[in-house]
């Protein structure tokens, strides 16, 4: 018996050996192989930890499609060459926490994008404050987010932005005085959007019907909206992903409720219309994406998008894309794939030109930009006014 | 409200009697508990999706595709998760259990890679037809899926009662080796049984993706543990039951969200069989437990 | 020297492995009286939850919420175990299924206490604590040569790898006491069992709350470790992993779980291209374990093969319970 105890040890002893001489090569901090290269192309190594597998392996493909575009487009200009490294999270923190352990320390990398759920940053992110190297959220909505540290920074669009402006804009437009709220109080993305609808539904007076909640993997919301209906608000506001919020529409518009829907960003896809067809008309989301902007940067980078991928971008592909496209702006003011170094210049992009408009970085690292409102009418996002 | 409440769960409930149903052959005969069953269930939503949407094709295709298909599954399934598992020297009785779990996780990960993972619409026009009465709306397909989930229980119940197949099965379920004896083909037996089941997952599949428009990979695990809970508060292998307590936990689910907190909704199935199983193990319909 | 050689990444992956082989242990436990337990993803939510709302709000030492953690799961374990006990195989697997569920959708519920599925982030990080109490004594990682981050990482992994050191040894030596001879013999058949005096209520809970009280403990190392926690993490799949360490190491011999963990968290990490298939690798491991090897790879068979010895009687799996170890 002794014997097998110390074959244990002696096993452990051995595979942590391995794992430490696996990594005896590279271990300084500073992203050591990627360092500019003579021709004075700037060369870095970009980790993105992404949610590839999984419930949300939708977000995490749209993500990995348009961050792929943006990294052909840059090294193609030629003024930075980057070299993505794709880890899958599929969505858990734990396995987000070692893919970006894995990106920190064993593949040196120069900065993270990346994670794709805000559970994910609130791991990921205080270890990368800690490691010094600067991570960028391109879909964590969450409050909070770029407060965690001096190197954490977003350029998605947080709910604390989003929500109240389709909000004052739809109650404006339809004198809506009387809401009913639904949301999935089983997923953080939707439960924290839910809390900033309800704080603002607070703050502007309105009279609050109803809340009711659905869960993951539910397909039956005839109930919650049987009774919504039968307190005849004005107004819905609604808090989930589009997967689920798409079918609450068209249980909602197939029982009879015809008012409108104000949704939270996760609720702001293309999928919504191609899920729930008619269904989906008078869902008002605020974005900081639209595909139909008459930009030739927004117009080039769909078409782009939809010749390599077959399908229309939505806000994910978007943030992710302009998210590369920032990032090597600051690599390239950086001069050198420094990881401090890059980090100083990110906080200094100041009025950013892309496709989702023009974006800053606030002190904290938070995003600065005006979200477009929109609506859909006869099974397309218009503008909303 | 309250008839229109009354209808969504009845309409809820007729579907979980279905998908039960299959749960509670399948224990009946072969004293398992099929893990798998939820994810053939979902299967069969799939194919139905893809045959009406993708092939155009119209509906009574997609109900024979969609049981064929999920037939063929219920048989690789007792070939290659169950068969090994009989007869063997030493398996202990939780080793069908588990194994199931394996196919359940196996066919869940595997349609986030046939189907992806977002949320497929089920269009089809017979979906869309429906009556006003008064200010409520009743749809077809919720009139449709309650008589099917009674005809399912009836055919059942008298195919177990009178036929000679049905008494075939039951003689299996009573004792396999003494069934065996007395001239009944049990492989041939057990292996009908699952592949029943199976297809019955997926006319319930078919029937969820018509009734809320929604089909995704992650439907197999919440229907097939309500499934779960449903045969334990009908009693296990009880066809009664099982319809039963479909219609009480499609009944409370929405009653819950119209006088209580919908937030607990999820939760009642299992807090149901806790109490059932601490109270009356048998569950409401069983036979009592000889351990 | 050495600090080269210390990787975050290895020291992490070696934790979360750790942390699985505990996990691993407590269904072992429990599956040692021959009781299978779906509830012990929910055991280890109550232990982190208990944990890491003790420590954030009243402040306690992380050692304390830890310790009281891991006693109130294995007092929810006690509590769920009674009533329960009258009930055999599947259905007690079914129940446990089903607690396990309730304890999350509590959590999801519950907002004032655990914040809902938003989840409680800000749990103090027990590698960032035990590095400031030792910086109060005026120690220094760079006196070992070492930076802070891996300084951090390197003392989770000693500490983890004690505690399940301590684990392992502790439930070999119950394994070939009085209470290991109990369970044993419940397993192979309650009845005979009850009927040679063994008290098997009084066996068959103890045999659970010590399963939950692991559970409870690995679950609050995982807070203070993670420092985020949220329901999600105590689901249904976590309850599914942790029975697949246990079903593909083995679950007559404490290695089995200690192997399955350590395979099974090592795996996807080598071979990270596999990564995207690893749950459906994880559902064909399980039904092929099942049809070809049920007791799991490792056997007591296997053990004394690995010892060399000749063992006495012909018994099969199951039956060498008793003299196995």
């Amino acid at each position: 018996m002794k014997g097998m105890f110390k074959k244990l040890v002696g096993v452990t002893a051995f595979s942590s050996l391995l794992f430490l001489s696996a990594c005896g090569g590279n271990s300084e901090q500073a992203g050591g192989d990627s360092e500019g290269a003579s021709d004075g192309k700037v060369k870095a190594d970009v980790g993105v930890v992404s949610f590839i597998t999984g419930s949300g392996a939708a977000y995490g493909e749209a993500i990995k499609g348009g961050l792929e575009l943006a990294k052909e487009e840059i090294n193609e200009k030629g003024d930075v060459e980057l070299n993505l490294i794709f880890e899958d999270s599929a969505g858990k923190q734990d396995q987000a926490l070692t893919a970006a352990q894995k990106l920190i320390n064993s593949d040196n990398v120069t900065a993270i994008i990346g994670p794709t759920l805000s559970t994910e940053m609130n791991v990921v992110g205080p270890e990368a404050d800690l490691s010094g190297v600067p991570i960028i959220g391109t879909s964590t909505t969450a409050e909070g987010i770029p407060q965690i540290g001096d190197y954490v920074f977003r350029n998605s669009i947080p709910e604390a932005l989003a929500i109240p402006a389709s909000m004052e804009k739809a109650i404006e437009k339809y004198d809506a005085k009387k809401v009913a709220l639904i949301y999935g109080n089983d997923d953080v993305f939707t439960k924290s959007g839910f809390d900033t609808m309800k704080a603002t539904a607070e703050k502007m007076g309105l009279e609050i019907l109803t809340t009711e909640t659905f869960q993951k993997g539910q397909s039956d919301y005839n109930a919650q909206l049987t009774k919504i209906k039968s307190y005849k608000p004005d107004l819905i506001l609604a808090s989930a992903l589009y997967n689920e919020g798409a079918v609450i529409m068209d249980q909602a518009r197939k029982m009879g409720i015809d008012v409108p829907f104000v949704g939270g960003n996760g609720f702001n896809s293309p999928e919504v219309i191609k899920i729930a067809g008619d269904s989906s008309d008078g869902l008002i989301v605020a974005t900081p994406w639209y595909g139909e902007k008459e930009d030739p940067k927004v117009q080039g980078f769909v078409k782009k998008f939809k010749e390599k991928y077959g399908n229309d971008p939505d806000q994910f592909a978007a943030q992710a894309y302009d998210a590369l496209y920032i990032l090597a702006d600051a690599i390239k003011n950086a001069g050198e794939a420094d990881r401090d170094k890059v980090r100083d210049a990110l906080a200094e992009t100041k009025d950013f030109e892309g496709i989702l408009g023009n974006f800053s970085f606030d002190e904290e690292g938070d995003v600065i930009m005006d979200p477009t409102v929109l609506v859909i009418e006869d099974g397309e996002f218009v503008v909303f006014e | 409200m309250l008839i229109e409440q009354l209808i969504n769960g009845i309409t809820l409930g007729s579907i979980y009697a279905i998908v039960a149903l299959g749960f509670t052959l399948v224990f009946g005969v072969l004293g398992i508990i099929n893990m798998a069953h939820g994810e053939i269930f979902m299967f069969g939503a799939f194919i139905g999706v893809m045959i009406t949407s993708s092939l155009k094709a119209p509906l009574w295709v997609a109900f024979a595709g969609a049981i064929v298909i999920t037939a063929i599954m219920g048989y690789m399934l007792e070939r290659f998760a169950l068969r090994p598992l009989r007869h063997k020297q030493g398996v202990s009785h939780l080793a069908p259990l588990i194994s199931t779990i394996g196919v359940s996780i196996l066919l869940e990960n595997l349609s986030h890679h046939l189907f992806g993972a977002g949320n497929h619409p089920f269009r089809a026009s017979f979906a869309e037809i429906n009556f006003q009465i008064g200010s409520i709306t009743v749809y077809l397909v919720q009139i449709v899926i309650f008589v099917i989930s009674i005809i399912l229980m009836l055919t059942l119940s008298f195919w177990l009662g009178k036929t000679k197949a049905g008494k075939a099965l039951r003689a299996t379920a009573e004792n396999l080796e003494t069934a065996s004896l007395l001239g009944v083909d049990t492989k041939r037996t057990i292996t009908m049984t699952v592949i029943i089941a199976s297809a019955m997952g997926g006319i319930a599949g078919i029937l969820v993706g018509m009734a809320f428009n929604s089909v995704t990979p992650q439907m197999g695990l919440s229907m097939g543990l309500k499934g779960l809970a449903i045969i334990i508060l009908g009693g296990m292998g009880s066809v009664r039951g099982a319809m039963a307590g479909g219609l009480i936990l499609g009944l409370a689910e929405t009653f819950i969200v119209v006088y209580g907190d919908s937030g607990y909704r999820d939760a009642i199935a299992f807090l149901a069989i806790i109490i059932i199983l601490l109270i009356r193990p048998q569950g409401l319909f069983g036979q009592k437990i000889s351990t | 020297m050495i600090a080269e050689l210390i990787n975050p990444y290895y020291l992490q992956v070696a934790s979360f492995m750790l942390i699985n082989i505990i996990l691993g242990i407590s269904v072992y436990i429990t599956l040692s009286t021959g009781q299978l337990s779906l509830a012990n993803a929910g055991f280890m939510g109550i232990g982190a939850y208990t944990s890491a709302l003790l420590t954030i709000h009243f402040e306690l030492p992380i050692v304390v919420g830890i310790i009281a953690g891991a006693l109130v799961a294995a007092i929810c374990g006690i509590l769920i175990g009674i009533p329960t006990l009258r009930l055999q195989g599947v259905y007690l697997a079914i129940v446990t299924l089903g607690f396990g569920e309730v304890i999350r959708v509590v959590f999801v519920n519950w907002e004032t206490l655990t914040n809902g599925s938003v989840g409680i982030s800000g749990i103090p990080h027990i590698g960032r604590e035990i590095l400031s109490t030792l910086q109060g004594f005026g120690f220094n990682p760079s006196m070992l040569g070492l930076q802070n981050n891996q300084f951090i990482f390197l003392s989770i992994f000693t500490l983890l790898l004690l505690v399940t050191i301590f684990i392992i040894w502790f439930f070999r030596r119950q394994h070939s006491s009085r209470v290991g001879r109990a369970f044993a013999a419940i397993k192979l058949d309650e009845k005979a069992a009850e009927s040679m005096g063994i008290n098997i209520t009084y066996y068959k809970v103890l045999a659970f709350a010590q399963g939950a009280l692991v559970a409870g403990f690995a679950g609050a190392m995982y807070a203070h470790i993670l420092a985020y926690i949220s329901p999600a993490d105590f689901a249904y799949h976590r309850a599914v992993e942790i029975l697949i360490f246990v079903v593909f190491g083995g679950s007559e011999v404490i290695w089995g779980p200690v192997f399955g963990a350590f395979f099974l968290t090592l795996m996807p990490e080598v071979l990270r291209f596999i990564s995207e298939y690893r749950y459906m690798i994880y559902g064909l491991i399980i039904i092929i374990m099942m049809a070809v090897r049920p007791q799991g790879l490792i056997d007591v068979n296997m053990l004394n093969w690995f010892k060399r010895k000749r063992v006495k009687g012909g018994h099969k799996h199951g039956a060498g319970n008793q003299k196995g170890m």
